[in-house]
């Protein structure tokens, strides 16, 4: 038990940074919960990428407890209550400079993977 | 707070999990999928769903919470596995966390208690000291302070009312200053009844020096303690709710306390009932009252400066130093005393003050209860002790069967330090059960030892625990639920796992480990029996102490003898009139069937009641001290005394004016030598008009005040004035002729106050209720301790028959008869008690003197008693042995082999 604990925790600290922000950019679509936002993930990575429960929740909570984002039950258009997560303003800010080191970080990987001029 | 947050949210993460399932399910049945298959699917999609929870859930933090909470549940299923021990665990923790909590509330309630006074370091009592006491005529104390009697020093705490006039003039020592004496034994008249009320006469100042406040009206003032006040009263808060039912419209109104009509002005607030804790009073009332109280303790004025009866206590003034205030009240009482209006000192006698601590020094009867309490403390520790390293025991023996579970878990990868706080965590679980328990066996034992009359004077006190006491008991405790996990903690921790794996369930064990785990098991037996073999030879010596008092011959006879105080405190009766009732009284109890002889005395015997006193003797150059005794007539054959020369009283000598007397043997051998003293004259001036008092007999020695105490020189004298109590001498029971007597003195005169009856017995028991007190309970705890030693000593025998059964199987087999087993486990418990007990007696030995001053006809190191508390262990010690002896006579060797 306490040797696979370890290996969900391992995968969360290798995804930490770019699942936090997959998951800020599909909230700024608008409010989801857990259950949509792993689809949607899904959906527009074109199924590429599988985000393992193990991980989402345990971000979605701490992201929540960084005030990033807030959560509400609320009625989803099955007509059942989800717990629905929503960008906060300093998820927002939070999101553009996520976003923009991301950038940085996929610059300086691609200059580092082409090939020499 | 915080759990029912953390319960919220995991009841959220529930549901949030839950809905999370049912959509991707749903999403896949949209797409086609069978129902089940789909709700399949998406688990497996989802992975593992109690996985997923704990990890979400250590994003929240408290994490230490949730394994505390593991924990206590953990703890709680094993405990549900083996209830039987559980419930001997707790059981043995309850009595130890019991006795302790019981003991611990006396204490706090009788000696810690702070007294009813704001800022009470800086209000301080007076205190005299001289190398020979003042020389006051008449001097009374109330039971304010203690004196002690042992020193080389006269002390005192009375003083007259013209020095107290002089302290409160001098107001740059104190910002108040107040007098008090105690209550004159007025009766509150209402509706045709006189019911004795407790009302101290206290100075104007009291409420404002000791910073009493009011919950109505308002406090005494100075301006109330004038002689020409009119009479005013403030009421305590119990005697306002209990007798008018806290009726608001009580102000203002008229009391009538036997014929003085007093104002009520006021309540005090709750918590002041009286200054001495354990003490209540009814109502206070102003000190010039005195002269129209005429209480029964005097007859003198007030403005009397050799009458002492006046407690003193003040409140510094802000910037004047405890020294310089001592210093300048010290020279005012040498002053008084060596100049005043009466000199009552000599100059060499060196007479000064000291001012205490009011808090050290108002102890009222507290001081009495200070050596018992903390002997009891001393028993009741110990039988904590006794019973956590019996708990100890028993978690040491299941740590050793746990061992299997415990290696598991260290091998799956919990932290040593994890799996020591799950099984302390039981150990608490334990003792916190156990203390809650315990608290109910507190406060149900209190009860019930309050309703007795083992505490003496002190039992009127609210049986509830404070937060104080609480605090003691959770620590208690949890020290309790600490000590005996500790050992099994450290010890089945460190396990070799791989041979504690490998094997099978029933193993003969690694010799080395078990040997050392056992040791550790007999030590904590030995170290049970040695702690009871100390209890029980401290209560031993107490018991003996307490028989030795009971057989002390007082010089009379105590048993058939009912004693009656009647409270004749009654301006109606003149004290002719006195006599005459007291004469009626006696001819009318003398005619009762079943009575044998009446009499009455100025005081009962035994009581504590002392009345001395120094005169002249005829012919002989120093004077002499004696105690007086005045009696009634018959009242050497009524108590059985013997006349042993010369004659008893006779008629005449109630009646003529020619003084007689009557001296005990005691007083013929200290200042006659054994000469016949018939004839010699006590006291007068030797003319033929005042020749004093004529030496007619000389009665046997018989005891007065104090049972432990030495004969000392008496006299008799015949009764002529002042207030008697009766004893009436039965041939039935004694109690069976209170109806009788109560009638006989409600017919004489319906409106007496009820009379106080008590049989002589009864008094003696009063007199020894701190003998009586530390004998019983030390004895009672001493028992527990054995109790609970010899259960630990079983426990750890049984365990032991179990462990061996294979051996044993064995043995048998092999052809050990029945008593070659009995003898190894018999033996083995046996060697461990003697052990103990040669241990505890060696102890005993060097400790038991510290209870010495307690002791009384025996030696601390009585040998008759340690070997009785020996004897007795050995047998309880024995009966433990036999009863797992007899479980290892019956195994069976088939049985036994064929375990493994």
């Amino acid at each position: 038990m306490a040797e696979k604990k370890e290996r969900y925790q391992n995968r969360i600290e290798l995804l930490q940074g770019t699942l936090d922000l997959l998951i800020l950019q599909t909230l700024q679509w608008g409010p989801q919960h857990g259950y949509g936002i792993s689809v949607a993930i899904r959906n527009r990575s074109g199924e590429l990428l599988q985000v393992d429960t193990g991980s989402l929740y345990p971000a979605l909570h701490r992201l929540e407890k960084q005030k990033w984002i807030k959560a509400e039950w609320r009625i989803s258009e099955n007509k059942q209550r989800a717990k629905f997560y929503q960008l906060t303003a300093a998820g927002k800010k939070q999101l553009t400079k996520e976003r923009s080191k991301w950038s940085q970080l996929s610059d300086a990987i691609a200059g580092v993977l082409q090939p020499e001029k | 707070m915080s759990f029912w947050r953390w319960k919220r949210r995991e009841t959220e993460l529930d549901k949030e999990v839950r809905c999370h399932l049912e959509m991707a399910a749903r999403e896949r049945a949209e797409r086609g999928e069978k129902k089940e298959e789909a709700e399949r699917a998406a688990r497996r999609e989802f992975g593992n769903v109690e996985l997923v929870k704990e990890v979400t859930r250590e994003v929240w933090g408290w994490r230490w919470l949730r394994d505390f909470v593991q924990d206590v549940r953990y703890g709680l299923r094993m405990l549900r596995k083996s209830p039987g021990f559980a419930a001997v665990a707790v059981l043995t923790l309850a009595l130890g966390i019991g006795a302790n909590t019981a003991i611990f509330s006396l204490i706090d309630v009788v000696l810690l208690r702070p007294l009813p006074v704001r800022d009470s370091e800086h209000v301080v009592l007076l205190k005299w000291r001289a190398h020979n006491g003042p020389s006051f005529q008449s001097y009374s104390s109330f039971g304010y302070c203690h004196i002690d009697q042992d020193g080389t020093e006269r002390e005192g705490c009375s003083f007259s009312y013209p020095f107290f006039e002089q302290l409160r003039s001098q107001a740059w020592i104190f910002s108040n200053v107040t007098a008090f004496a105690g209550s004159p034994g007025l009766h509150l008249v209402r509706g045709g009844n006189r019911i004795k009320v407790s009302s101290p006469l206290v100075s104007g100042e009291f409420f404002q020096t000791l910073d009493v406040r009011v919950v109505l009206g308002r406090t005494l003032q100075p301006s109330d303690d004038v002689p020409s006040a009119a009479p005013v009263t403030l009421l305590s808060y119990g005697y306002w709710q209990n007798e008018f039912g806290g009726d608001r419209s009580i102000l203002g109104k008229t009391l009538y306390l036997d014929h003085i009509p007093v104002t009520i002005v006021g309540v005090a607030e709750p918590n002041f009932s009286d200054l001495i804790p354990g003490q209540t009073s009814d109502m206070w009332l102003p000190l010039t009252l005195y002269s129209r109280v005429k209480p029964d303790w005097s007859g003198r004025g007030l403005d009397d400066n050799a009458m002492g009866w006046l407690t003193i206590v003040g409140r510094l003034k802000p910037g004047v130093s405890l020294a310089q205030a001592q210093t300048a009240v010290s020279l005012f009482f040498r002053n008084e005393m060596l100049h005043g209006a009466k000199p009552l000192s000599k100059e060499a006698d060196d007479p000064r003050i000291s001012l205490l601590p009011v808090q050290k020094g108002i102890v009222g009867n507290r001081w009495l209860y200070e050596k018992p309490f903390y002997i009891l403390m001393i028993a009741v520790s110990m039988v904590l002790l006794i019973a956590c390293s019996n708990v100890g025991g028993l978690m040491l023996a299941r740590t050793a069967s746990r061992q299997k579970e415990i290696a598991v878990r260290l091998a799956l990868g919990a932290g040593r330090a994890r799996v020591m706080r799950q099984l302390l965590t039981e150990s608490i679980l334990l003792a916190v059960t156990g203390g809650a328990i315990g608290v109910f066996l507190a406060y149900w034992s209190l009860a019930a030892l309050r309703s007795s009359d083992w505490l003496g004077p002190i039992h009127d006190f609210a049986v509830k625990p404070d937060a104080r006491i609480l605090g003691f008991t959770v620590l208690v405790a949890v020290l309790a639920g600490i000590i005996p996990g500790l050992a099994p903690a450290f010890r089945g921790t460190r396990v070799d796992l791989t041979p504690t794996l490998k094997e099978g369930a029933p193993t003969l064990p690694n010799i080395s480990q078990h040997g050392r785990r056992l040791n550790l098991g007999s030590a904590l037996v030995v170290a049970q029996i040695m702690l009871s073999m100390l209890v029980l030879a401290g209560a031993g010596l107490l018991v003996r102490t307490l028989v030795n008092l009971k057989s002390i011959d007082p010089g009379f006879d105590t048993r058939n003898l009912l004693l009656i105080g009647i409270d004749l405190k009654e301006n109606e009766y003149s004290e002719q009139q006195a006599q005459n009732l007291y004469r009626e009284l006696q001819s009318r109890f003398s005619s009762l069937p079943g009575v044998t002889n009446v009499s009455y005395s100025s005081s009962v015997l035994l009581s504590g009641s002392l009345w001395s006193g120094d005169t002249s003797l005829e012919r002989q150059k120093e004077r002499v001290t004696r105690n007086m005794l005045a009696v009634g007539p018959g009242f050497f054959e009524t108590m059985r005394i013997p006349i042993v020369a010369g004659r008893g009283f006779a008629a005449a000598d109630f009646e003529s004016t020619h003084k007689t007397t009557i001296v005990n043997r005691a007083f013929v051998r200290r200042y006659l030598e054994n000469r016949s003293p018939l004839g010699l004259h006590l006291g007068g001036s030797g003319s033929k008009e005042d020749p004093g008092e004529e030496i007619i007999g000389v009665a046997g020695d018989a005891k007065y005040d104090d049972l432990k105490k030495g004969i000392e020189p008496t006299t008799y004298i015949p009764f002529k004035r002042g207030g008697g109590n009766f004893e009436l001498r039965t041939a039935a029971t004694p109690e069976s002729l209170i109806p009788a007597v109560r009638s006989i003195i409600s017919q004489l005169d319906s409106h007496l106050p009820s009379p106080d009856l008590k049989t002589q017995t009864e008094q003696i028991n009063r007199s020894l209720f701190r003998e009586r007190l530390v004998a019983h309970l030390s004895s009672f705890f001493g028992l527990l301790a054995l109790a609970l030693a010899c259960v630990g000593l079983y426990g750890l025998l049984a365990y032991e028959v179990t462990r061996r059964t294979r051996e044993i199987g064995i043995r048998t087999a092999l052809g050990a008869q029945q008593g070659d087993v009995l003898r190894i486990v018999v033996g083995q418990g046996l060697a461990l008690a003697a052990l103990g007990a040669a241990l505890g007696i060696a102890v005993a030995a060097g400790v038991t003197r510290y209870i010495q001053s307690f002791l009384y006809g025996v030696r601390p190191t009585d040998p008759g008693t340690f070997a009785g508390v020996g004897i007795v262990l050995a047998m309880v010690a024995l009966a433990a042995c036999y009863l797992p002896a007899r479980r290892a006579m019956k195994v069976d060797p088939m049985v036994a082999l064929r375990y493994e």
